[in-house]
């Protein structure tokens, strides 16, 4: 959870899906909290229209949304709340192919690390 | 009713409590008011910002403090 009132807030959301690029969502989410740029927080809640976390990320200054595939999952998820201050990521248009293999390249989850937080140190 | 007041105990957090009493004593409903200060029980809530008010067990908003006139809204 971010400080007690402090503003600044950049929630971050991975659709965590059932893929090699679902999971790189994942792991690019985990890292981006881990690095302190953003607090990742459960997009899956927001589908099951838990309110803390509808609140949360209306009231969040930023949410960063990291779709592992074209499929949108997680951005029809913030469009059936009307939530739209976010920045959206889509893995496979990143030069990821999809598959169900699971094999993940480290270097992938660097390089989208690392173009989020370029792109995204706008707050 | 049951109005929560999540906060890890700084002063906008006690300025919420007090805004949500004042919010109590506007529109005379039969509310109780408590506060939330264990961080865990926070974020089981998936609060990620506080102050946050809860009302019978719904969020109602994270990340501000609400003036009475703005929780009174919730009471009524």
């Amino acid at each position: 959870m971010s400080d007690c009132c402090k503003g600044g807030t950049k929630l971050v959301y991975a659709c965590s899906g059932g893929s090699n690029v679902g999971q790189i969502a994942n792991e690019v989410a985990k890292n981006l909290t881990t690095e302190g740029f953003a607090k990742m927080t459960c997009g899956i809640a927001l589908g099951a229209n838990l309110s803390g976390f509808i609140v949360s990320a209306e009231n969040a200054d930023k949410n960063i949304v990291i779709d592992g595939c074209t499929v949108g999952c997680l951005k029809k998820v913030f469009e059936n709340h009307k939530i739209s201050n976010y920045d959206y990521y889509v893995i496979t248009e990143m030069g990821i192919e999809k598959n169900k293999n699971f094999v993940i390249d480290l270097e992938d989850i660097y390089r989208i690390k690392e173009l989020i937080k370029t792109q995204g140190n706008k707050i | 009713m049951i109005i929560k007041i999540l906060g890890t105990g700084c002063p906008k957090c006690k300025q919420l409590e007090e805004n949500a009493k004042k919010a109590v004593e506007l529109s005379g409903v039969n509310a109780t008011i408590e506060k939330v200060t264990d961080l865990n029980k926070i974020m089981d809530y998936g609060v990620m910002m506080t102050p946050a008010i809860v009302i019978d067990e719904v969020v109602k908003s994270a990340g501000k403090i609400l003036n009475p006139e703005e929780i009174k809204k919730f009471l009524i």
